[in-house]
């Protein structure tokens, strides 16, 4: 720290005004679920709430330590700190499984959840490991380090198994592709084993993560709709099968691309991009078709498990059961909700809906405050993401902007598929809501992120590196 | 290479999935109500609260019917847990096997349906997860001696439910009674649930929509093991219950028992109605039951069988369904048509000829109320047959129907020959036939006055109930008019029905009404007359006019009966009394009657020797 500099400065207000607000937000709604009425004093510690206050004290106090720690630190303790990470994951995996993961680790009276901690060492490592390459020169060699900076938590993760966390760790790969790291010398490897074909850069390769990631999202809306036959309320009589309605909805999204696109692009530009949206179009297609005919020639009780994993099949005593009980405490709220601590589906005592304090705690809060609430929630995550986004975007480090671009993603994973859950867009994994879930690991390792965070953005102008 | 255009496709992206997120839950939440509905299965109980019925006063403002708290023994299966059998049979008093009896019984009880999601195989209605009554309507005493152990067995509980109390033993076929509702009535109101009370007769059926009040609903938030939690959104949805509005009749209750006192013994009845309103006042029918032994499933299970299996008919309300041929009461209608149509005046006399009709023996009647006094057969042969056939067409047949079909007329404004829309349930209309009715048992003009000659005196074919007989005497104590006859004088803070304040004016003039009235005080106070026997306490003070009559009866005895109103000059009570069975109209039939003048106008009754001879008198065999 520079002399005469105060502890503020350059500290990003929006952003930690935002941090307060959802743990306002957050310990109200743990206290409104878990709400005992012969015990309604908020720090009475044989309570959730009570307990929930502590994480929160121990959260600020670790957070105000990073605030009186250089921001240098984390760059050069990122080994250590990521592979102390490590070890924790590799040790849990020995300690007696609680809920059948092994994801616990007994600390005196506390239980702590390695792979929590897990995201801030691999996101600092990831970040000064980017941030040391030349992104000019990337070789086979830098893939796959980036790589397995990123893959070995996440197997130790789901030996666990933790398939919540699992997921969440695949966001380090959008960090990867917003810094330029390209799958291109993966590729070209692959590709020029074959003889006679030398290429010298492959279109694929650069843009390797997002194809993947479309590639997956095609799969799944083929999965959700090839069963299906669409109607319209507006259009009655009207009845189109499910796979051809994927085809449909490719040719027109081909058209708004390609009409969008020549609208932007120069002259010179248009023979190139018609070829590309046609060359995506047939392989999109292709792709589905073969999704959908591999599908209908799997056994009945594959389909069922895939159907059951995608939501289209109700199981009675599983987690569909949950997560029509959840759908039911969220749609249940209304317009303008029950009103604060009078959810009847959602509450720990009525235990319609379970783990309504952690993982479904968007259900009661849903319930209470109805779509208001809802949505003024979204809208104060969408700020806090673009903010973070803006911030990433004005650091002069990249070591700064990846792991800023880091915390985005994983608060982002985490808000996507905890409230997809909730409302029967995504399969039900346990992983919590951040700033909001009761649990010490989950609102100390969010913590960390936005602490270290908003000290690296608040001394960006120290450091060029 | 740049790579910062790339931030786009990230901001785009996080941008999209919230979007979607809004869009999807705006859908959830604002548009889609399947969602609430769903909530609401899962987490909410409706528990409805049944209030008590409306209680109902007499005219006098004594409660005679009330409610009284009564126990139901309930339990949820799912919530019994290691039953003791030995230790709760002994605690309700039973064998240790009829536990296990009732709890069979009670999933009988339930029924069946067929599961159309599992090959329609038969499941019963029966849910663990519900309570069910193990013993229904407990008393206090019954209650107390198992409740203070019911913490012993859990899942068992107490549960408070009303039902009718009857302050006098009396009123049972006014009234009516309650029992469970069936499967019908649940379809057709969704008022109804299973267990749920209807009124079965009388009053309670007539009434049921007002005396069964609102029910209320509570929404309580339940877990999902079934617990009660908490009123739903502390209470705003839930309804209060409102019991039925209290009811205030016409009967005088002690003139009601007293009718029932007097009838002992006998079959027939006693109605009683206030000229002035309509009012019913008593409505006797004998023999009758303690309204108290229909109250509450357990005492209707016991002595509905016997009463409905008994050959006196208790259930069977007579003075509203029983069709008598009227009698020689019929003669005084006869004289107001008479007079009303000019084929006689209040002086015309005829012989006492006996050529066509028996009589009994007196001086020929040289005008109308003589007529009356002596009840002389012959002579309302001819005032029938110049009713019927006045000659206004050659043929005597056609010159009949003509007649009849006036005569018909009369009648209907007497309120006779059709159902009175009373509050009361299975009122008949009795008989009075025109000559439809006559062409289709001699033919078209087959028939005249010599043919059909007996309803001249209220035999033949003519049928009224004994509440259309106390009506004619309202009918003239009112010189022509009379509201419909009805029990409830007002419901809650409104009166009586809209029907029941309607005048109907009969077809007669009130000026042809004197002769009829001084004719039916001759018949009480003039020496030869046939009701001397209704004199109340052989004085002057209150002057009853009536008319007797004997119901030619071809099974058995003959019939008594009496009409009458009293005091002549300013009628406060009209009252027909027929006795089954026990001969000469004047013997029985009118003492009776003076009596219940005597209780209602005085409230005490001083010829105790009449009022002993009527007790003990029993024509039933
Ligand atoms: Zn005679």
């Amino acid at each position: 720290m520079r002399q005469g500099e105060k502890l503020t400065t350059n500290l990003d207000w929006p952003l930690l005004i935002t941090y307060f607000l959802f743990l306002i937000m957050g310990m109200a709604t743990v206290y409104s679920t878990s709400l005992d009425p012969d015990h309604p004093n908020l720090f009475d510690y044989s309570q959730k709430y009570g307990k929930q206050v502590v994480w929160l004290g121990v959260s600020l106090f670790l957070g105000l330590m990073v605030f009186l720690i250089d921001s240098t630190i984390y760059r050069k303790f990122a080994v250590p700190i990521y592979i102390s990470t490590l070890v924790l994951l590799v040790i849990v995996l020995f300690m007696p499984p609680i809920n059948g993961a092994r994801a616990w680790l007994q600390i005196g009276g506390f239980g702590i959840q390695p792979a929590e901690f897990a995201k801030t060492g691999t996101a600092l490592l990831l970040a000064r490991y980017i941030s040391s390459l030349n992104i000019k020169q990337q070789n086979l060699n830098s893939v796959l380090v980036a790589n397995a900076i990123m893959f070995v938590p996440m197997i130790l993760i789901l030996l666990q198994p933790d398939a919540g966390t699992f997921v969440v760790f695949t966001s380090f790969l959008f960090v990867m592709y917003r810094e330029g790291l390209t799958y291109d010398p993966l590729v070209l490897k692959l590709v020029n084993m074959i003889p006679g074909v030398k290429f010298k850069q492959t279109w694929v390769g650069t843009h390797f993560i997002p194809i993947m990631f479309a590639i997956v999202f095609l799969c799944i809306v083929t999965l959700l709709l090839s069963n299906n036959i669409i109607t319209f309320n507006f259009l009655p009589g009207v009845e189109i099968p499910g796979f051809f309605g994927v085809i449909l909805s490719l040719v027109v999204f081909c058209l708004i691309a390609f009409l969008f696109l020549r609208f932007i692009s120069t002259k010179r530009e248009r023979r190139r991009i018609s070829t590309v949206i046609i060359i995506a179009f047939v392989l999109s297609a292709s792709i589905a078709s073969s999704v959908n005919y591999l599908f209908q020639g799997l056994k009945k009780h594959q389909k069922d498990r895939i159907e059951l994993f995608l939501g289209l099949r109700e199981d009675p005593n599983g987690e569909d059961y949950n997560r029509n009980r959840a759908m039911a405490a969220v749609g249940s709220g209304g317009l303008a909700g029950k009103g604060y601590t009078n959810a009847s589906v959602a509450t720990i005592e009525s235990n319609h809906v379970p783990e309504s304090e952690t993982d479904f705690i968007f259900c009661p809060f849903a319930e209470e405050w109805g779509f208001i609430g809802t949505f003024i929630l979204i809208g104060m995550y969408m700020f806090m993401f673009l903010r973070i986004i803006m911030i990433a975007e004005r650091q002069r480090s990249r070591f700064n902007r990846v792991y800023a671009y880091s915390v985005v993603m994983i608060l982002f994973y985490h808000l996507a598929v905890n409230i997809g859950m909730n409302i029967g867009f995504a399969p039900v994994i346990g992983i919590p809501l951040p700033f909001f879930s009761y649990g010490g690991s989950s609102m100390m390792s969010f913590s960390m992120l936005m602490f270290i965070l908003l000290k690296l953005d608040s001394q960006r102008s120290h450091v060029l590196q | 290479m740049n790579f910062d255009a790339r931030k786009y496709v990230i901001i785009v992206f996080i941008i999209t999935v919230g979007i979607i997120y809004i869009v999807r839950l705006f859908f959830m939440q604002v548009i889609d109500d399947s969602w609430t509905l769903r909530a609401q299965e899962i987490a909410e109980k409706r528990k409805q609260i049944v209030p008590p019925r409306g209680a109902i006063f007499d005219r006098n403002g004594v409660k005679v019917v009330s409610n009284r708290t009564y126990y139901n023994l309930m339990f949820i299966e799912d919530e019994v847990k290691n039953l003791d059998t030995a230790a709760f049979a002994q605690v309700l008093g039973w064998s240790k096997d009829s536990i296990a009896i009732r709890f069979k019984e009670i999933i009988k009880e339930q029924g069946t349906y067929r599961d159309k999601n599992d090959n329609y195989k038969t499941k019963s209605n029966y849910q663990s997860d519900r309570p069910y009554a193990f013993i229904k309507e407990m008393t206090l005493e019954e209650i107390a001696t198992i409740a203070p152990h019911l913490d012993k067995f859990p899942g068992f509980y107490e549960e408070i439910t009303s039902m009718r109390s009857y302050t006098y033993p009396n009123g049972a076929n006014i009234f009516g009674y309650l029992s469970e509702v069936n499967e019908e009535e649940i379809n057709e109101d969704h008022f109804y649930r299973r267990s749920d009370n209807i009124g079965r007769a009388g009053i309670e059926r007539f009434y049921e929509k007002e005396l069964r009040g609102q029910k209320g609903i509570r929404y309580i938030v339940t877990s999902a093991r079934n617990n009660e939690l908490k009123p739903y959104m502390d209470g705003i949805y839930d309804t209060i219950a409102k019991q039925g509005p209290n009811f205030k009749l016409g009967i005088d209750i002690l003139l009601q028992e007293y009718g029932e006192k007097l009838m002992n013994g006998k079959r027939g009845c006693i109605v009683a109605i206030e000229p002035s309103t309509g009012e019913i006042l008593a409505l006797v029918s004998s023999p009758t039951y303690d309204p108290n032994l229909m109250v509450g499933n357990r005492n209707i299970a016991k002595n509905y069988p016997k009463l409905i299996l008994d050959k006196d008919m208790p259930l069977f309300p007579r003075p509203l369904a029983a069709e008598y041929p009227p009698g020689s009461i019929f003669k005084l209608l006869q004289s107001l048509i008479g007079l009303q149509e000019g084929v006689i005046t209040p002086n015309s006399g005829f012989p006492c000829n006996k050529s066509m009709v028996g009589c009994h023996n007196h001086p020929s009647a040289g005008n109308l109320s003589d007529a009356i006094k002596f009840s002389c057969n012959p002579y309302y042969y001819a005032v029938t047959r110049r009713i019927l056939q006045q000659g206004k067409k050659t043929s005597v047949f056609a010159d009949a129907e003509i007649g009849l079909n006036k005569w018909y007329q009369y009648m209907m404004s007497f309120g006779l020959g059709q159902k009175f829309d009373a509050d009361a349930t299975g009122l008949r209309p009795g008989l009075i036939p025109n000559s439809a009715y006559y062409d289709k048992w001699y033919g078209h003009l087959r028939w005249a006055f010599s043919t059909i000659r007996s309803i001249s005196i209220g035999q033949g074919e003519v049928k009224l109930t004994p509440l259309q007989m106390a009506n004619i005497a309202c009918i003239i104590a009112n010189k022509g008019w009379y509201y419909t006859p009805h029990f409830v004088k007002s419901i809650g803070q409104k009166g009586s029905l809209l029907q029941f304040r309607i005048k109907h004016r009969s077809m007669i003039d009130s000026k042809h009404f004197d002769p009829i009235i001084e004719g039916m005080r001759r018949v009480v106070y003039v020496n030869g007359g046939t009701g001397g026997k209704a004199k109340i306490n052989n004085e002057e003070k209150i002057i009853v006019c009536g008319k007797t009559g004997t119901v030619q009866n071809p099974q058995g005895e003959d019939h008594a009966v009496f009409t009458c109103f009293a005091p002549m000059d300013k009628p406060k009570i009209a009252i027909a009394v027929f006795i089954e069975n026990a001969g000469f109209g004047g013997t029985w039939a009118a003492p009776t009657a003076s009596l219940m003048i005597e209780k209602y106008l005085t409230r005490k009754v001083k010829d105790k020797e009449k009022e002993k001879r009527i007790l003990e008198a029993s024509f039933k065999k």
